[in-house]
């Protein structure tokens, strides 16, 4: 058999790949849904105003 | 939309496989909607006529970017046939599912009280026919263009499996493309990932004919091409209705 | 909004040690692979995200079809998870893949039936997204969604059935490719990585996409509440 090649920074460029897409994605998710809740408080404060204000 | 609108809606019922007696046929109903797209398209030969020019521009632009001398004409005429139908197919079912649209006609065949897969059918049928119309004319020119003999009843029986394969899906995502906000764009983003199974098989199957292959290598992809045109046809068969309701 | 439940917080504890022990069995624990070296260890990362990839393919389409028949927006929810958890999956899948392809076949890519069955996967994925994000109406969204996840989930398997037959005219690259990768022998430890990647990966996929429903409930009650609040 030859010898086994040397392919260590392929490897360690692989897992950093995963882990850096899933670190992206879950931080993409916490994001998204800190800004929905901030939208949603917004939302639900016009809403208390709005019926004062129209009827 | 209108009350009127959603009163008739409500009077079809929804399992329309016993409406047989008081609504025309199925058979009836889907021939009147061809009729009525190929008399609407021979009036003016809107989208026959751009499917075709645009068709001949792909091909004289394969013909310098692939230098289409003799050798290379051999193995990749398939593949061009396929690529301008493929491209010509989806400007075909954009034009023709849009001017539905467009025009109200969508509203309007939704009213009627027909059966909503006599719709479909009769889109598909209506669409497969102009795609056909533009391939019996691209086939000669490309004959005489680079002097490959394409008349062959086993190759045009191919070309016409894989084009009913094509438009079934085609029209049925035609449909759903128009209702979105990208519209034109989508279509050939939404089809392509789901024709390239036919498109392949299609080539696959052109290119062992236009090679002269042992028929057992054509006759895989031509098992596939048949298993894909009754699998779609029967998919969006079941499912148009939810892409037209509203 | 609702607190996290608390089997959801167990879950992310869980999804991450679980990580950290597949990542130390790829590592450490399964003995090096003697043709291809180290880069062979991204092998069992590869597996598991291509299964739960796979897996949110064949989840997207079922629950398209629940969704169309039942007309509930969970199953929408659902689906729209599976799919985006699965994107993310299998864009990995396809990278670690075509890392792994440098070293041990000498090209960053070859048309293998796999491979390109992954890309247009992938692609299928991608246009789904563009066609939800062109429409307005949420039930309208949700309808297109789920009869565009079903006809994929219908031509993925044709697809491949169909690259394969390709195989028969290149068989130089894609089977000397094939049996590169037929020939790779497991031992005992490796088989141990390689089961465990694949349940880690489902964990850690279940975990995301109860996340991603979690943030589908939230964008619905944002649109039901602007909806509200411009009326």
């Amino acid at each position: 058999m030859e010898i086994t090649p040397d392919t260590s920074n392929y490897m360690i460029a692989g897992f950093a790949v995963t882990f850096i897409t899933m670190g992206i994605y879950i931080v993409s998710l916490y994001l998204r849904s800190r800004n929905l809740k901030q939208d949603i408080e917004t939302l639900e404060s016009m809403q208390n105003e709005k019926p004062k204000s129209t009827k | 939309m209108d009350k009127n609108k959603i009163q008739k809606d409500e009077l079809i019922p929804r399992a329309k496989r016993s409406s047989l007696s008081s609504r025309p046929s199925l058979l009836k109903a889907t021939f009147a909607i061809v009729q009525k797209d190929l008399a609407a398209e021979f009036r003016s030969f809107e989208l026959v006529s751009a499917m075709l020019v645009f068709s001949l521009l792909v091909i004289i632009i394969f013909n310098f970017a692939l230098e289409l001398d003799i050798k290379v004409r051999q193995s990749v005429t398939a593949g061009v046939l396929w690529t301008t139908f493929a491209f010509a197919g989806t400007l075909g079912l954009n034009r023709s599912m849009s001017t539905e649209k467009d025009r109200g006609c969508m509203d309007g065949l939704l009213l009627a009280p027909v059966d909503r897969s006599a719709i479909y059918f009769g889109k598909a049928i209506s669409n497969l026919a102009f795609m056909l119309i533009v391939e019996t004319i691209v086939l000669p020119v490309y004959s005489v263009l680079y002097n490959v003999n394409l008349f062959r009843l086993d190759l045009i029986g191919i070309i016409l499996l894989g084009s009913i394969g094509y438009v079934a899906v085609g029209t049925l995502l035609s449909a759903m493309s128009v209702q979105t906000r990208t519209r034109e764009v989508l279509l050939p983003i939404l089809l392509f990932p789901v024709a390239i199974p036919v498109l392949l098989a299609a080539v696959k199957a052109s290119n062992g004919l236009l090679t002269g292959a042992d028929f057992a290598e054509v006759l895989i992809p031509l098992n596939i091409l048949i298993v894909y045109d009754v699998v779609f046809i029967a998919v969006a068969f079941m499912v148009f209705d939810f892409v037209v309701e509203e | 909004m609702q607190t996290k439940p608390i089997a959801l917080k167990i879950l992310d504890v869980v999804s991450i040690i679980l990580l950290a022990i597949s990542t130390y069995l790829a590592l450490f624990f399964a003995p090096m692979e003697l043709v291809m070296g180290q880069v062979q260890r991204v092998f069992y990362f590869h597996i598991g995200t291509a299964w739960v990839g796979l897996l949110g393919f064949v989840i997207a389409a079922l629950t398209g079809i629940v969704y169309l028949i039942t007309k509930d927006m969970k199953w929408d929810r659902f689906g729209v998870a599976a799919v985006e958890v699965s994107t993310v999956f299998f864009f990995l899948t396809i990278v670690l893949g075509s890392i792994w392809a440098r070293p041990a076949w000498n090209t960053w890519w070859t048309w293998d039936p796999r491979l390109t069955t992954a890309a247009v996967t992938e692609l299928i994925y991608v246009a789904y997204f563009m066609l939800r994000q062109g429409i307005d109406d949420p039930e309208k969204r949700a309808r297109f969604g789920a009869v565009y996840t079903l006809l994929g989930g219908v031509s993925a398997p044709i697809t491949f059935m169909v690259i394969r037959l390709f195989r028969t005219i290149h068989p130089v690259i894609v089977g000397a490719a094939n049996a590169n990768q037929e020939k790779m022998s497991m031992t005992g430890d490796m088989k141990i990585a390689f089961f465990f990647a694949l349940f880690a990966f489902t964990i850690i996929f279940i975990d995301l996409i109860w996340h991603r429903v979690r943030l589908g409930g939230l964008e619905d009650k944002v649109e039901q509440l602007k909806l509200k609040v411009s009326m």
